[in-house]
């Protein structure tokens, strides 16, 4: 069994969390020029098509990439987008521009990242056209609010912080006028399970104290106690990345205990391999003849092991709670 | 006048944009040649311009596009020729490029680039047709046929060096042979991440191709009462974890023999060097080390997962197209003491195939798409009775019931197959009739499996199961792809 090592240098810890940004968006750029799914803006971030990625690795990224956006659009349906998003640990994600292209724009989308990864993200808005357009078009003056570590306009926000740092985080998105009244949806793809326990279940908490109308998406590992489970974790910890807290992502019950426990009302989870059998199965068929895998096994562990955990709180009476696959 | 002033104005934006491309900003270059364009749409150079940063951003529909506006516009528009021709090849559309350049030769018979240009195209069609008149496999020309080692400099197709540099340290075969000590210094030089030399690679294939096109598509053997074999299920280029087995189990030899079954290359990242000492010891010990056919040990495969990258890194195209020949020429099952049946894969899609009717197979090809030699190399057991569509796409998924009626109609006692990652290694099911073995521990350094492989006596043919698990190995990345320990999916 793999020992989990105490982490002695944290700054060595961040700047592993922050190289997995790039697995994120390169595993997206590959799997888009293969055709999986469209994104016209993943382009701008990822300048290469980069390296071949396994089958079951873009087939993985596409069961996750449709099983968020499914909910995010159900979300966004649900409230007919008077509503907020706030993408934890964003990386170069490509959700807003997507949402502006299909006309189902929130009133405000926020993103927040170490503010290493959002100056560069920053940089790459700045200086790209197709993703500055956007901004531009929809925000009210003729200059975007920039600093080093941010970018202001009407529709899209963009912070730098550490997820850790809960009063400075509140402080940031109160300045770039966040509504806690208006329902906002949370999301969270592979960060929760960077930080400790107690840590992640403060965010959890402080989310719920201070919005009570919301929606927590959380994509991660689950069902980690297995010998599939240890060898991720060790293979991680070769790069130094260390999964601080993977004690949550036991089991598909522990991952919706963490959000019962922090002040949420409900809550639902399921496993990829669930959430890739409950895909419009014309568009999975599509997909599976792009690549031929020649080992499924490596599919379903993969996809066994990471799960969304969706929780609602639902001060307004919305009907957050029927929101589903 | 408007128009004049138009005109003035795009040819600014050509120049910013130019200066775009000239920077390497492709994307701007592109933006600007566009504005440009929206402001006079007859200029023949914008569109070329335009081409040619499309073609370095690799959209080569979008270039074929421009390229032929701006022929359209400008008939003698040379740049435009080259442009197309350009696109075309990029799309793979050699002939179409042939056109253009001649075109550009004829206008420009002084011209030394177009002529180089053109004669590289011109080899590459001829080729493509010489490519097309083989292509049935009885007419295909072996690359062993074409192959003159001993004077390797005088053969067309090796460009470079022939005999053995002087610096080479490695192990060399002995008379042209392999032996005991050409094995040892062969797997130490490999664990060192050494490479055997070309000419030693290509003998030893060679040799190789000639053992196993005498062999049955069936091979039978009997193993006495005192004798014994191990079978071993798919290796898929886990070089560190073969060596294991050796270390555990003893090396091959005359006494203690050996049958891989199948799938040797392909995901690992040391497919190389699995292979070569397979086929080493298949040299060394041709009545007591056996190889079978797996789904693996196909053109198919190996473009997608590996095998073909490696050879191609590690040597050439050429060594690939030999190996490929090679393992057309495996054997697609064994059969020990008429009472236990090996395959890679599994059994078939129809009742009724006989062991007969495996030894007929024509096995010398790349599998067909369904059949018997498909169903040995590609099915898998289920555990409900009948037979289903493979969630695989290929060949089916077989039940007890079939593997039963097979067994009893052929006299024989359980099938041996491989082809599916087990997590301990190896699992028994249709009631001890259908046994799975698979060899390579921790797959892709992700499942965490045990490897396994099994003993089988003479004496009473029960299998013995030993597991093993993963021992480390160099961080080398599969040659297909980006290194599986860094991509773990969704990080």
């Amino acid at each position: 069994m793999a020992s989990k090592q105490p982490f002695t240098d944290s700054d060595t810890a961040d700047e592993a969390v922050r190289a997995t940004c790039d697995d994120a968006s390169t595993c997206k750029r590959f799997a888009t020029s293969k055709g999986y799914w469209t994104d016209l803006y993943a382009q701008y971030f990822v300048r290469q098509i980069g390296e071949r990625k396994a089958p079951e690795i873009n087939r993985g990224y596409y069961g996750r990439v449709r099983g968020m956006n499914l909910l995010i659009d159900a979300f966004l349906k649900k409230t007919q987008c008077d509503c907020q998003v706030v993408n934890l640990g964003a990386g170069l994600d490509t959700t807003f521009w997507r949402l502006k292209d299909e006309n189902i724009m929130p009133k405000k989308f926020f993103e927040v990242d170490f503010p290493m990864i959002v100056a560069r993200k920053i940089h790459h808005i700045k200086t790209k056209p197709p993703l500055s357009k956007p901004l531009i078009e929809t925000h009210s003056t003729d200059s975007l609010l920039l600093d080093g570590h941010s970018l202001d306009s009407d529709r899209y926000c963009i912070i730098g912080a550490d997820l850790r740092d809960l009063p400075a985080l509140e402080e940031k998105l109160k300045k770039f006028q966040i509504n806690p009244e208006l329902p906002t949806l949370f999301l969270s793809e592979c960060v929760l399970v960077y930080m400790t326990p107690e840590k992640s279940s403060k965010l959890l908490n402080w989310v719920a104290d201070t919005f009570p109308t919301a929606m927590f998406i959380n994509y991660e590992q689950v069902n980690m106690n297995d010998r599939f489970g240890q060898i991720m974790i060790e293979n991680l910890q070769r790069r130094q990345c260390n999964l601080a807290g993977v004690d949550v992502c036991q089991s598909l019950d522990s991952q919706k205990e963490r959000f019962l426990s922090a002040g949420w009302e409900s809550v639902n989870a399921l496993d990829m391999m669930t959430v890739y059998s409950m895909l419009p199965w014309e568009d999975v068929a599509r997909i599976e003849r792009l690549e031929f895998l020649d080992e499924k096994e490596l599919l379903h562990q993969l996809l066994q092991h990471y799960c969304i955990c969706w929780a609602v709180k639902d001060k307004l009476s919305l009907g957050l709670s029927q929101i589903g696959f | 006048m408007a128009e004049e002033e138009q005109n003035a104005s795009a040819e600014k934006l050509k120049e910013k944009a130019n200066n775009y491309f000239k920077d390497k900003d492709y994307e701007n270059a592109i933006k600007y040649y566009t504005e440009a364009l929206e402001l006079n749409p007859s200029n023949a150079i914008y569109y070329s311009n335009r081409s040619l940063a499309y073609l370095r951003t690799e959209c080569y529909g979008y270039a074929l596009v421009d390229a032929t506006r701006a022929l359209e516009l400008d008939k003698n528009y040379i740049k435009g020729y080259y442009r197309r021709a350009t696109s075309n090849m990029a799309l793979g559309k050699f002939k179409a490029a042939l056109k253009d350049y001649e075109t550009v030769v004829r206008v420009r018979p002084n011209d030394k680039d177009a002529k180089m240009k053109y004669q590289e195209c011109n080899k590459i069609v001829k080729q493509k047709a010489f490519e097309r008149a083989i292509a049935s496999d009885e007419l295909k020309r072996s690359v062993v046929d074409s192959l003159d080692i001993e004077n390797m400099s005088n053969n067309l197709y090796l460009i470079t060096i022939d005999a053995i540099e002087d610096d080479y340290a490695g192990p060399k075969l002995e008379d042209g042979k392999v032996t005991l000590k050409f094995m040892k210094d062969l797997m130490a030089w490999f664990k060192d991440q050494k490479k055997l030399h070309r000419k030693c690679a290509y003998q030893m294939l060679v040799q190789v191709k000639e053992v196993l096109s005498k062999l049955p598509s069936l091979v039978e053997i009997t193993l006495k009462e005192t004798e014994k074999i191990t079978i071993c299920g798919d290796t898929h280029g886990q070089y560190y974890d073969l060596l294991n087995i050796f270390e555990l189990n003893g090396l091959p030899s005359i006494t203690n023999p050996y049958l891989f079954n199948g799938d040797f290359v392909d995901r690992g990242s040391f497919s190389l060097e699995v292979i070569l000492t397979l086929f080493g010891f298949k040299l060394l010990y041709p009545e007591h080390f056996y190889l079978l056919r797996g789904n693996h040990e196909t053109d198919n495969m190996n473009q997608m997962y590996g095998f073909e990258g490696e050879v191609k890194a590690k040597y050439t195209a050429q060594m690939f197209q030999l190996f490929s020949e090679v393992f057309q020429w495996l054997p697609l099952a064994q059969c020990i003491n008429n009472k236990v049946l090996v395959m890679h894969g599994g059994l078939f899609s129809e009742d009724g195939v006989t062991l007969e009717d495996i030894r007929k197979i024509d096995r010398n090809r790349q599998p067909p798409d369904s059949g018997p030699m498909c169903d040995l190399l590609w099915s898998d057991p289920q555990p409900q009775d009948g037979r289903s569509v493979s969630k695989r796409g290929v060949s089916c998924q077989f039940g007890p019931d079939v593997t039963e009626r097979f067994l009893e109609q052929n006299k024989l006692q359980y099938i041996v197959r491989s082809h599916e990652v087990k997590a301990e290694g190896y699992e028994v099911t249709h009631s001890g009739k259908c046994i799975t073995v698979f060899s390579a521990p921790n797959y892709c350094d992700q499942m965490g499996n045990k490897g396994a492989y099994i003993h089988l006596r003479g004496s009473d043919l029960k299998p013995e199961f030993h597991q093993f698990t993963a021992v480390p190995h160099p961080n080398v990345k599969p040659m297909a792809y980006a290194n599986s320990l860094m991509q773990l999916g969704m990080m």
